[in-house]
C-alpha cells in the first residue's frame, strides 16, 4: 500500500510539497534514490532538476536545456528561435506538453524554446525515444513534459528580480503568491528586452577601402553589431489552485505571451540596417482547467484548455522616401481547444491500468502574401483549415514481484480523417541488485507522426499527398544509484537506444522557385545516452554537486539515392551533431554558491553528403558559462546577489551558419523576497 | 577549522580536473587563409545558390579544355563569403559581376584571379544584372517594384525604374536582354508580363502580356524573343495553367509563335546555343528544338534520367549542353556535360544548389 501511496502521490505532483521560490541559497538536503513508481517502469526519463530551472531568470528552457540535457539545441542567436531534438531527429520529432497540453504549433510541427522562460516551469522531464507513447503519440525522437505546480504558499508572498546585463538587457521577473489550506494562487510576470546588439568579428565579410579611382586597397574583417536582433517578451502566468483536501483539485493556468523580436541580419548581410525591418510579433495564450479526483486506488482527472497564437511577420524596407513599405507581409493565427479525461485503477499493488484520451481541434488560418491578380484584384495567398486529432491510450502496469515491473500501452490516433495502426509500446525493468539500485530497462515501441498543416496545405508547396511518417524504436538501459544519507550520492545510467523513421518528410526546392515538402528519408538513429549525478556534502554547509550526461547519436540516413549523383546515403544527417555532452557543478557554501556550466557540440555537417567545405563549416564548439550567488538574510526579506558570466573565454561559435553567437557577457540578479506577516 | 579529510581531498582533486578539463576547451576556426588563382583561360563559372539564410553560397570555375574543377573559388580568393543565394553572374571587360539575391548585394571580382575588385551594396532583393554601358545597369528585383539603376565603375545605385502594376510586395522582375535601345524583362512571381523599357528614358513603354509567371527569357539570332512560363501552382490565387513557350517579335513586341505543354509540366530554364539558332528548355527531360520550328519535336535532347534538372547552360564555342542536378539540395551538386551529339564527355561536382552559369 505504501507504494501504491507513493505512486498516487507522483501521479498527483500537486499534492506534493511543491518547489519553493529560491528565497536566498539553501543547501537542500542529500536524499536517496527511492523506489519507482509503477507509472514509470521501463521508462527513460530525464528530470530537469528544480535548481536548473529558477537558474536565473534570463534563461529560457533552452538554454536550460543546452546545458542541462543530452539533446540537441539548435539556437538560431539570442533570443532567437530554438529547437531542440531527440537522438538525430528533427524539432518536429519532438513532443511538447505544458500541463499535459501539447503546445507544438500545428502549422510547423516544433516548438520554439526560446519562448519558454525556465521561471515559468516548475517541472520539466525529458521522454526519450518510446517512453513518449506514455505521454503523447508522434514523438518519434522523444517528449518534453513541461508542467507548473501549486506555490506551496501559505500566506502572502512575494519575489522580485530584477537583471541587467550586457547588451542593455534588462530582465523583470515578479511573482505573487497566496495559499492557504484550499486555496493556491500565482502570479508570474517575467519581461525581458533588449537591444541584443552585441559585438562579433565577422569572418564572412569583408570590408573594402577604395582610392580614389574606386580600387580596393586593402580589406579587413569588420568588428560589427548584431544588426535587427532586439526584443521585447512579456510573459504573465496567472495559475489558480483549489483543494478541497477530500481528493478533489482544481486547478486553472492561462499564460500570456506578447513577444517582439527583430530577426538579426545574417553575416553576409550586405543591406543598410535601417533601411529594412525584419520582425516577427507573438501573441499567444494559453489556458487550461483542470479537475482531479484521487482514491485511495484510482484517480480520474479531466481537463479543458485553449490555444490563441498570432504570429505576425514583416519583412519591410525604406523604398527610398523614408516609409517602411512591406517586401512581405505574413500572418497566422492558431485556435486551439484541448480536452483530455484520464482514469488510473490500481488493483493491489502489482497492477496499474490507467486510459486517456485527449482531443486537439486546431482551426489555422495563414496569409501569407498580397498579391494583384491578373483581374487586377488584390489577393492574399494562404490557407485556412482545420484538423482534429485524437490520441487515445491505455496501459496495463504490472509488478510482479518488487524487481520486476512490465508495462504495456497501446495508443491509437486520428489525424483528420486519418488514423494510425495500434502504436504499441512495451516496457519492462527489473533490479538486478538492491545493493546500487542497480536497474535494467528495456523498451520497444511504433511510433507516427502526422505532416504539419503547412506540410499538407501551405501556399506555394504543400502536399496534401503526404504520408506520415513512421518509426520503430528500441531501447536497452541499465541505471544505478548508491548513497549515505547527509553524506554523498551517486547516480547513473546508461542508455541505448535503436530507432529507424521511415517516409522522413523534407521540404525541398522545386523548379518553380518554392519549396515543397516529400516523404524523402529513411532514417536509421541510434548510439548511446549516459547521465551521472553526484552530489556530496564535503563538510557542514560545503557542498559539491556534479551533474553529467553525454551521447552519442549517430543519425544515418538509410533512403534510396534521390539521384544517382546523390552521396548522401548512408551519411549522418546535416545539423546533428554526434556527439554532445554537458556537465553542471556546483558548489554551495553557506549562503554562497559556485555555478560552472559546460557544453560541448561536436562538428555538424552541413551538407547530407558529410563533406566540409570552407563556406559550410561549423566547428565543434564547447560553452563555459559561471555563476555566482549570494543569499542575505534580514529581518523583512530574503535577499540573493547573483552574477553570472556567460561564454567565460569569449569564443566565436556558431550553432547554425550565419548566425553570430554573443561573445562574453554578463548579468547581474537581485532577488528581493519580502516576509509578510501571517 | 578542523584539517580536511582524505576523502574531502579526492573530491578536490576530481574537482580541479573536471575545471581544468573545461578550462582547455576552445573552438578552432581557419580565417583569412586566401589562395592566388591566375585562370586565363577560357571556362565557365557556375553560381551555386546555397541553401536560403544559411549565408552557404559558393562560385565554381569550370575548364572544358583540362576538365579541372575549382569550387568555392570566391572564398578561396578572398578569405571571405560569396553570401546567401548566388542569383547569376555575367562578365562584362574581364570583371564578372555575381548577384547574391539575399545578401542584397553584386560583388565585381576578376575573372582571372576571382579577386572582389568591388561591389554594389544595399539592393532590395537582387536577380539579374544587365549592362547598358560602363557606366550604366540594370538590377532586376524580387519583392520590390522598382527595378535598380546602378553605376558599375562607381558601385553605387543611381536611380530607380517604377514597374506599372506592381507593389513592393508583388514586386519581382527577372532577366533582361537588350534590342536596340530596348531592354524587356520578363515578370515572374505572380506576374505574367514582358516589360519593354526605354534605356534613355528609364521608363517602362510598353508590356505584353503572356501565360502565368515567364521564368526566363533569351533572344534568339532572328531578334526573336523566348520566355517560358510555369503556369503558377495548384491552388493560386492567382491561377494555374498549362504552361507555355513563348516566341515574341522583338521589334512588334507581339506573341508569335505559343508553344502549350501539359498541365502539370514545370518547364524552365531556356538558353540559347552559340549562334543562337536552336534553343534549350527543362521539362523533366532536357529539350532541344530549332527557333524557327513550328513545333516541339517529339523526342528530348536528353530523357528524364530519374534527375531534377535545375540549370542548364550551353557552351557558345562547342554546343556542348551542361546540365546541374542539385540532388537533395543539401550536399555538392553535380553537373552533367553532354556534347551536341549527346554523349556524356563529363561530370563534376560544384557547390550546393548549382543554378546559373556563366561563361568566360
Amino acid at each position: 500500500m505504501k507504494r501504491l501511496i507513493i505512486g498516487l502521490l507522483l501521479l498527483m505532483p500537486g499534492l506534493l510539497p511543491a518547489q519553493r521560490l529560491a528565497r536566498g541559497l539553501r543547501i537542500p538536503e542529500v536524499t536517496i534514490y527511492g523506489k519507482r513508481p509503477m507509472k514509470d517502469i521501463g521508462v527513460q526519463k530525464t528530470k530537469m532538476d528544480s535548481v536548473a530551472l529558477k537558474e536565473n531568470i534570463a534563461l529560457s528552457m533552452a538554454d536550460v536545456l543546452t546545458f542541462n540535457s543530452s539533446i540537441f539545441v539548435k539556437s538560431y542567436g539570442r533570443a532567437t528561435l530554438s529547437t531542440v531534438a531527440f537522438r538525430g531527429t528533427s524539432p518536429s520529432h519532438t513532443q511538447v506538453t505544458w500541463n499535459g497540453m501539447r503546445i507544438n504549433n500545428p502549422m510547423l510541427g516544433m516548438t520554439d524554446f526560446s519562448m519558454i522562460p525556465s521561471y515559468f516551469i516548475d517541472d520539466a522531464s525529458l521522454l526519450h525515444g518510446t517512453s513518449s507513447v506514455n505521454e503523447t503519440g508522434g514523438g518519434l525522437g522523444g517528449a518534453v513534459k513541461l508542467s507548473t505546480q501549486p506555490a506551496d504558499a501559505d500566506g502572502f508572498g512575494l519575489q522580485y528580480i530584477q537583471g541587467i546585463g550586457s547588451f542593455k538587457t534588462f530582465d523583470e521577473f515578479l511573482r505573487l503568491t497566496y495559499g492557504d489550506d484550499h486555496w493556491q494562487t500565482s502570479t508570474r510576470v517575467v519581461y525581458s528586452s533588449s537591444p541584443n546588439d552585441y559585438t562579433y568579428r565577422n569572418h564572412d565579410k569583408k570590408e573594402n577601402i577604395y582610392d580614389e579611382y574606386m580600387n580596393i586597397v586593402d580589406q579587413y574583417y569588420p568588428k560589427e553589431k548584431n544588426k535587427s536582433g532586439a526584443f521585447k517578451d512579456l510573459h504573465v502566468l496567472q495559475e489558480i489552485y483549489y483543494n478541497t483536501r477530500k481528493g478533489d483539485r482544481f486547478g486553472m493556468n492561462a499564460w500570456f505571451i506578447q513577444s517582439n523580436r527583430e530577426l538579426p541580419m545574417l553575416t553576409t548581410d550586405y543591406g543598410n540596417e535601417n533601411d529594412f525591418e525584419n520582425r516577427q510579433r507573438e501573441l499567444t495564450f494559453r489556458g487550461i482547467l483542470s479537475w482531479d479526483h484521487l482514491h485511495e486506488n484510482w484517480k480520474i482527472a479531466a481537463k479543458g484548455g485553449y490555444i490563441h497564437t498570432q504570429m505576425k511577420y514583416d519583412y519591410k524596407r525604406d523604398a527610398g522616401n523614408g516609409v517602411m513599405t512591406s517586401m512581405t507581409r505574413s500572418r497566422s493565427k492558431v485556435n486551439t481547444f484541448y480536452g483530455q479525461a484520464e482514469g488510473e485503477y490500481y488493483i493491489g499493488r502489482k497492477w496499474l491500468f490507467t486510459a486517456n484520451a485527449a482531443v486537439h481541434q486546431h482551426f489555422v488560418e495563414s496569409r501569407d502574401k498580397n498579391i494583384i491578380r491578373q483581374d487586377g484584384n488584390k489577393a492574399i495567398v494562404g490557407y485556412s483549415k482545420g484538423r482534429t486529432e485524437l490520441s487515445g491510450a491505455a496501459s496495463a502496469k504490472w509488478q510482479p514481484t518488487e524487481r520486476i515491473g512490465m508495462s504495456l500501452v497501446l495508443r491509437e490516433e486520428m489525424y483528420g480523417e486519418s488514423w494510425t495502426p495500434l502504436i504499441p509500446a512495451f516496457f519492462i525493468d527489473g533490479i538486478l541488485s538492491k545493493k546500487g539500485n542497480v536497474m535494467i530497462k528495456t523498451s520497444v515501441s511504433r511510433n507516427y507522426r502526422f505532416p504539419t498543416l503547412n506540410d499538407l496545405y501551405f501556399l506555394p508547396g504543400g502536399n496534401p499527398d503526404l504520408k506520415r511518417e513512421s518509426g520503430w524504436t528500441y531501447d536497452v538501459g541499465a541505471s544505478f544509484a548508491i548513497g549515505k544519507e547527509n553524506v554523498y550520492s551517486l547516480s547513473g545510467s546508461i542508455n541505448w537506444f535503436d530507432s529507424h523513421v521511415k517516409d522522413w518528410i523534407l521540404w525541398l526546392p522545386t523548379t518553380k522557385g518554392f519549396f515543397s515538402p516529400r516523404n524523402i528519408k529513411d532514417v536509421h538513429a541510434y548510439g548511446v545516452e549516459l547521465e551521472s549525478d553526484f552530489t556530496v556534502a564535503l563538510k557542514k554547509d560545503l557542498q559539491l554537486t556534479l551533474n553529467g550526461t553525454m551521447s552519442w547519436t549517430p543519425s544515418i540516413n538509410e533512403g534510396e539515392p534521390m539521384t544517382p549523383a546523390d552521396r548522401s546515403v548512408g551519411k549522418q544527417l546535416p545539423y546533428v551533431p554526434e556527439w554532445s555532452s554537458t556537465i553542471t557543478g556546483r558548489i554551495a557554501w553557506k549562503r554562497w554558491s559556485l555555478l560552472y556550466k559546460w557544453c560541448y557540440y561536436s562538428e555538424r555537417f552541413t551538407m547530407s553528403s558529410n563533406d566540409i567545405s570552407l563556406t559550410g563549416k561549423l566547428p565543434p564548439y564547447f560553452m563555459n558559462n559561471l555563476t555566482i550567488e549570494k543569499g542575505i538574510t534580514t529581518k523583512w526579506a530574503e535577499l540573493s546577489l547573483k552574477g553570472a558570466i556567460n561564454n567565460l573565454f569569449d569564443e566565436e561559435y556558431l550553432s547554425v551558419l550565419s548566425r553570430p553567437m554573443p561573445g562574453i557577457n554578463f548579468e547581474f540578479f537581485v532577488s528581493i523576497t519580502p516576509k509578510f506577516s501571517k | 577549522m578542523k584539517l580536511l579529510s582524505k576523502k574531502y581531498d579526492c573530491t578536490m582533486l576530481l574537482v580541479a580536473a573536471f575545471f581544468g578539463m573545461l578550462l582547455t576547451g576552445c573552438m578552432k576556426w581557419d580565417y583569412g587563409l586566401v589562395e592566388e588563382f591566375h585562370e586565363t583561360s577560357k571556362g565557365l563559372f557556375i553560381t551555386n545558390e546555397g541553401n536560403f539564410q544559411y549565408g552557404n553560397a559558393t562560385l565554381s570555375f569550370y575548364n572544358p579544355d583540362t576538365k579541372e574543377i575549382e569550387n568555392e573559388v570566391f572564398y578561396r580568393a578572398n578569405g571571405m563569403k560569396l553570401g546567401d543565394v548566388a542569383q547569376s553572374m555575367v562578365i562584362r571587360n574581364g570583371i564578372g559581376w555575381v548577384v547574391v539575391n539575399n545578401s542584397h548585394v553584386v560583388f565585381a571580382i576578376d575573372i582571372n584571379t576571382f579577386k572582389e575588385v568591388g561591389r554594389i551594396t544595399n539592393f532590395t532583393s537582387p536577380r539579374y544584372i544587365h549592362f547598358l554601358s560602363d557606366e550604366k545597369a540594370y538590377v532586376t528585383q524580387i519583392w520590390d517594384n522598382r527595378i535598380f539603376i546602378v553605376n558599375p565603375k562607381e558601385y553605387k545605385i543611381t536611380g530607380y525604374i517604377e514597374c506599372p502594376n506592381m507593389t513592393m510586395e508583388s514586386g519581382s522582375t527577372e532577366q533582361m536582354v537588350q534590342y536596340g535601345k530596348y531592354v524587356y524583362v520578363n515578370c515572374w512571381s505572380y506576374q505574367n508580363r514582358i516589360l519593354k523599357i526605354d534605356t534613355e528614358t528609364d521608363q517602362v513603354v510598353d508590356e505584353l502580356e503572356v501565360g502565368i509567371q515567364p521564368t526566363s527569357l533569351v533572344m534568339d539570332c532572328n531578334n526573336k524573343l523566348w520566355t517560358v512560363t510555369d503556369g503558377g501552382y495548384e491552388g493560386s490565387p492567382y491561377g494555374h495553367e498549362a504552361p507555355s513557350l513563348y516566341r515574341i517579335d522583338a521589334e512588334t513586341f507581339t506573341i508569335e509563335k505559343r508553344f502549350k505543354f501539359e498541365f502539370g509540366d514545370w518547364p524552365s530554364e531556356v538558353q540559347l546555343n552559340g549562334t543562337k539558332d536552336k534553343i534549350y528548355w527543362l521539362n523533366d527531360d532536357v529539350w532541344e528544338m530549332d527557333v524557327t520550328a513550328d513545333r516541339v519535336p517529339d523526342e528530348p535532347f536528353l530523357p528524364y534520367d530519374n534527375t531534377l534538372y535545375y540549370g542548364l547552360t550551353v557552351c557558345p564555342q562547342t554546343g556542348d549542353v551542361y546540365i546541374a542536378d542539385a540532388i537533395d539540395y543539401v550536399q555538392q551538386g553535380m553537373v552533367y556535360r553532354y556534347s551536341k551529339n549527346r554523349e556524356l564527355l563529363d561530370s563534376f561536382y560544384v557547390g550546393i544548389i548549382p543554378g546559373a552559369f556563366c561563361w568566360k
